[in-house]
């Protein structure tokens, strides 16, 4: 028994690792290629470079894709659209878990209806009324966009969380005096923190990566964000993959980098929040 | 009387704790979707033209060349779904069992979804070129047929995006079902084991039926997924193209408003967003009824 436990053991780690290898391959072959000459990559994209390491792939992407400025687009708009979230999300959730009001459900509902509406649906009205107000080639319309979109997914996994708050928790900050921005700030806060830090790494990354919005309502060069810019830089470098490696794993890596952080975070959230 | 003023300051909070979320998605997701309703009705194109046309948009589309390509091109994407979800209960079952390093699988599988699918299109694209590594490797072990121009032909291309957008999902599907699995109490296991059952009887008898449903969200979620989320795989693989051979709807509203400098047709646009808008809607609801998350508010 003992014995074919192990076997098995074994034979699943094998798979598992055939697996990971398979998941880490792409990374790993962005890697090598874009230290390479393109002649080298032409050769033979599976080996370890040998003519020295081509910086020059990533200098040239750094000056040419202007990359600290896109880093900096990207992060402002993605860190307005994680603090807006919060800063709405949590009073809307602490309603919807922890006070009692006639139409609640009903209203819980609609809320979640608009949950799956594609950002496609809205995005020319959208387009339309933010150029009449000059919103368009702001960060506050990629904000605005990210806001209404993620809200209530966003709403949904605080909720969830906040109801495993005990009621004795509020009632005894209540009794002790607390204001209503008190007991969300010393009770609702530190008890939700799980949920509310997988929010935070998980709305920043899921604006960090999106390219649609962006590219609909920035259109000035000095306002792209990291993913647009990379779209049309592979357009322009489609006859130099080493090149575009170097443009890929770049852009790859402050998601890549902010994920293995905090995936224990993310991986716990993601398997007790996303079903109920 | 008391009892009177803590109820009505419970509403007061209630009201003022709900207002923002109300107002942004009445502003930014209500009314839009009233708007695009409301223009796909017309011949709309942002500056002059405005005119009632009636149903003339919708039954232009479903009319055109293309309708029929998309409805093609959908259903062969959606292939990608019993994809992921059957390649990621195979790993969530592997995971399960709990071997060394099982932790750090875990993490590494989900990688792909933390990748922007930007990077992951373009990054298949470049494996699938015709001079790239997976022709490269056919090459070299003797399959020159099967060395083809990938993106020449939309059923490879599709197929490379099926196999693409499966790559993505499966960490995703895995992590949910392990999620669903570890709700199983170890006391079952233990029952079956003693009663002499095998790893499959196991898998097939225990862990699949208590998470069915966790299952059956995982096929909805990443349906509507696929209808409406495949933007940036078909922007950075083919721009839906050549002519509309590999296009979505969502990808067609993109080109009907914004993807070309001519021909601009808002109004047609927003009669296709508003056919995926229905469909979208179709999905949504069978999907509450699944989870039951609607229970949440009650």
């Amino acid at each position: 028994m003992y014995k074919r436990a192990t076997l098995r053991g074994f034979l699943v780690f094998l798979i598992l690792a055939v697996l990971t290898a398979s998941f880490l391959y792409p990374l790993y072959f962005m890697l090598i290629n874009s230290l390479k000459t393109r002649t080298e990559y032409f050769v033979n994209p599976f080996a370890l470079p040998r003519e020295g390491l081509q910086l020059i792939n990533y200098t040239t992407m750094i000056s040419q894709f202007k990359i600290l400025t896109l880093f900096k687009n990207t992060f402002i708009i993605s860190t307005g659209t994680v603090i807006l979230i919060l800063l709405v999300g949590i009073f809307a959730s602490y309603a919807f878990a922890k006070l009692r009001f006639k139409g609640k459900s009903v209203l819980f509902v609609a809320v979640l209806m608009t949950m799956f509406v594609p950002s496609q649906v809205t995005i020319i009205p959208l387009f339309v009324s933010f150029s009449k107000v000059g919103l368009v080639n702001s960060y506050l319309s990629v904000i605005l966009a990210y806001l209404a979109l993620f809200l209530p997914e966003a709403v949904l996994l605080l909720t969830a969380n906040f109801r495993g708050i005990l009621d004795e928790m509020v009632e005894a900050a209540e009794i002790d005096g607390c204001s209503y921005l008190q007991k969300i700030w010393y009770v609702i806060i530190p008890m939700g923190r799980a949920a509310i830090f997988l929010a935070i790494i998980f709305y920043f990354i899921m604006s960090w990566n999106d390219l649609f919005t962006p590219m609909i309502f920035l259109t000035k060069m000095e306002k792209r964000t990291v993913m647009v810019a990379l779209a049309s830089l592979m357009g322009r470098y489609s006859g130099s993959p080493t090149y575009q490696f170097a443009g890929l794993l770049l852009s790859a890596i402050p998601a890549l980098i902010v994920y293995f952080i905090f995936q224990r975070n993310i991986i716990r959230g993601l398997s007790m929040g996303a079903i109920k | 009387m008391r009892l009177r003023n803590r109820r009505r300051r419970v509403y007061l909070q209630a009201f003022l704790s709900l207002l923002p979320l109300i107002l942004i998605l009445l502003v930014l997701r209500v009314y839009p979707i009233a708007v695009a309703i409301g223009k796909s009705f017309t011949n709309w194109d942002g500056l002059f033209q405005n005119d009632w046309i009636g149903l003339q948009n919708y039954v232009e589309f479903v009319n055109s060349g293309p309708f029929l390509m998309i409805l093609r091109n959908t259903l062969i994407l959606l292939l990608n779904v019993p994809l992921q979800v059957f390649i990621g209960l195979l790993v969530a079952l592997l995971l399960y069992e709990r071997v060394m390093g099982w932790k750090f699988f875990r993490s590494v599988v989900y990688t792909p979804q933390i990748i922007s699918a930007v990077i992951i299109g373009y990054l298949f694209r470049i494996f699938f070129g015709f001079r790239g590594p997976v022709n490269i490797v056919l090459n070299a072990v003797g399959l020159e047929r099967l060395a083809i121009e990938w993106f020449g032909n939309p059923l490879t291309a599709l197929g490379v995006m099926v196999i693409s957008i499966a790559w993505y999902g499966i960490g995703w599907q895995s992590i949910v079902m392990l999620g669903g699995m570890s709700s199983i109490s170890h006391s079952v296991f233990e029952a079956a084991i003693i009663d002499g059952a095998n790893y499959w009887q196991r898998a097939f008898k225990i862990v699949f039926p208590m998470i069915i449903r966790v299952i059956e969200f995982g096929v909805i979620a990443s349906g509507v997924w696929t209808l409406t989320q495949l933007f940036p795989f078909l922007h950075s693989m083919t721009r839906g193209g050549p002519g509309y051979e590999t296009t979505t709807l969502d990808y067609m509203i993109y080109l009907k408003s914004f993807g070309f400098s001519f021909g601009i047709n808002f109004g047609m646009a927003c009669s296709i967003a508003v056919i995926l808008l229905f469909i979208i809607l179709a999905f949504t609801l069978l999907e509450m009824r699944i989870t039951n998350r609607a229970e949440l508010g009650r």
